[in-house]
């Protein structure tokens, strides 16, 4: 059975000694929704940056897709995130770009064809309930709306592993709601989904696996958990 | 994984660099106008320098090509015997030419020098001689003293010690416009890797977004290397503009006032300007190229 992602004894020590993982090991299968949690500096971000290779193990082998991406060369890499789509706290759009151009533009720097972009834009778009706000620029939709935004974006590409920084960390709690909604319906179509969050709520009332992370280790691996802070 | 060279890139995308670089220039545009002042007047400089130092260059070459030797023929040889020396003389490796300069010419000429009236009724005191030019100046002392062992020669000038100090002085010359050449070149890398650095520093989350999208290097980098060619390229006809300008003003202000001295002529000069413009664009890609590599460490 070939896992989407497996780390194998994957730890990460920053220059300067401070330790952020510390002997990871977790195979997530195709079609997993994971929850990430833990307190802050507990090495999520880590985890995740791991995984689309901004950082690399300093020790340990990460597989996606069965092929070792600690191994890649650099030119390599942006093959590697193409398959993967990265959703933000802060969103990341461009400022000056439409919701469609934002989500276009994912596509243009893959040299897509235009017609392509032109037939997926805005069926994507569609998908995360924004079709009404297509040519509206970011600083004029909501917080939740700036978040579809960039899902789409992330989505648009057709990414075999969504990967979520604290996606409803900037939002209320009823759009936090929307946007965890929006995620398990993406999941439910079939992509693998990998959410750091702190937002205990959603993580209970989502029951889905869970992996915690505190000072850099894995201490907990549950199916259906829930987020059970220290209380 | 698909692997794709910078080579394989299609129209589109080579149409979208360029409207990305327009664009930016656009959006940025006093900061683009600044670049291009940056760029012309750092070439301007470097310009003026590559001025002075092509024409010390070429005055030197003209006070080298000026070197001659001459040999002077014993008196006792006769006509058949000097065509004989003039053969041999030829025959030398790094002769470019010979002329022959009897007693009755060498005469003509000193009169014209010192004034006729103070050599009348005087017997010719003046030998028969040679003038030879040699190929390159600086073999001056070898040639002139193998024309000394052909027979019959009886004495051979060249100017020894001038000569040898000329030659010192045309190659620091040489060396110090070299040098200056190259500190500018450095100068104008800098002032433009700066200002197109501003212009990258300002769109560095457009950078890190479109790396996180999975764009290669080479696509983040083109719109960039192709603005900072716009603006080398603009910069520099600028200042090759106003060069040309100055440069046939001072031509023609030397040619009027100082008749000996002559400067390479404009159109020369002109063909130097072009390769400026090709460095003013290459110095804007480069400029370019330098500062954006810290950005797409992402």
């Amino acid at each position: 059975m070939q896992h989407i992602i497996e780390m194998v004894g994957v730890s990460k020590i920053y220059p300067g000694g401070c330790v952020a993982l510390k002997d990871i090991n977790v195979k997530i299968e195709k079609g997993e929704f994971v929850f990430l949690v833990g307190p802050t500096g507990a090495g999520k971000s880590t985890f995740l940056k791991l995984l689309f290779r901004e950082e690399l193990p300093t020790r340990g082998q990460i597989f996606i897709n069965g092929k070792n991406i600690t191994r890649l060369k650099p030119k390599e890499v942006p093959y590697l995130r193409r398959r993967l789509g990265v959703v933000f706290q802060d969103f990341r759009l461009l400022p000056q770009k439409t919701v469609y151009e934002n989500v276009a533009f994912a596509m243009e720097v893959i040299e897509a064809s235009p017609r392509e972009i032109r037939r997926r834009v805005p069926k994507v778009i569609e998908m995360v309930g924004l079709s009404h706000k297509m040519n509206s620029r970011p600083h004029e939709l909501s917080g939740g709306e700036q978040q579809r935004a960039a899902l789409a974006r992330a989505l648009v590409n057709n990414p075999d592993v969504i990967i979520a920084d604290e996606p409803t960390g900037n939002l209320d709690p009823d759009t936090s709601w929307e946007i965890i909604k929006l995620l398990d319906e993406i999941n439910k179509k079939g992509t693998t989904l990998i959410v750091a969050t702190h937002a205990k709520e959603l993580v209970d009332a989502m029951k889905k696996r869970v992996l915690q992370l505190e000072d850099g280790r894995l201490v907990r691996d549950e199916e259906r958990g829930v987020y059970r802070c220290e209380t | 994984m698909k692997k794709e060279g910078f080579t394989a890139v299609k129209l589109r995308t080579i149409r979208y660099f360029f409207k990305e670089a327009f664009v930016n220039l656009f959006r940025n545009g006093w900061m683009s106008l600044a670049s291009i002042g940056a760029v012309a007047s750092a070439l301007i400089i470097f310009g003026s320098f590559l001025m002075i130092s092509i024409n010390f260059d070429y005055i030197a070459k003209n006070v080298e090509s000026q070197v001659e030797i001459t040999a002077y023929v014993e008196d006792s040889v006769d006509k058949l015997k000097i065509n004989q020396i003039e053969l041999s003389i030829k025959s030398l490796d790094g002769v470019k030419e010979v002329v022959f300069v009897s007693k009755e010419q060498a005469l003509e000429e000193f009169k014209k020098q010192v004034g006729e009236e103070l050599l009348e009724g005087i017997e010719n005191p003046l030998p028969n001689s040679f003038r030879i030019k040699v190929e390159t100046p600086q073999e001056v002392a070898g040639v002139a003293e193998r024309i000394q062992k052909i027979e019959g020669i009886e004495e051979v000038k060249y100017g020894k010690g001038v000569v040898e100090k000329l030659f010192k002085v045309t190659y620091w010359m040489r060396l110090m416009g070299l040098a200056v050449m190259a500190i500018f070149a450095t100068i104008s890398v800098f002032i433009i890797s700066n200002t197109i650095r501003i212009t990258v520093f300002s769109r560095r989350r457009e950078i890190s977004i479109m790396k996180y999208i999975g764009a290669t290097d080479w696509f983040v980098r083109w719109p960039f290397l192709i603005e900072g060619m716009i603006l080398g390229f603009t910069g520099s006809l600028i200042a090759i503009a106003l060069l040309a300008v100055g440069y046939s003003y001072l031509y023609n202000m030397v040619k009027l006032n100082v008749p000996m001295i002559s400067l390479l002529p404009l159109k020369e000069f002109n063909e130097y300007t072009l390769g400026l413009l090709l460095m003013g664009t290459f110095l804007g890609a480069f400029g370019s190229g330098f500062s954006i590599r810290r950005f797409l460490r992402v």
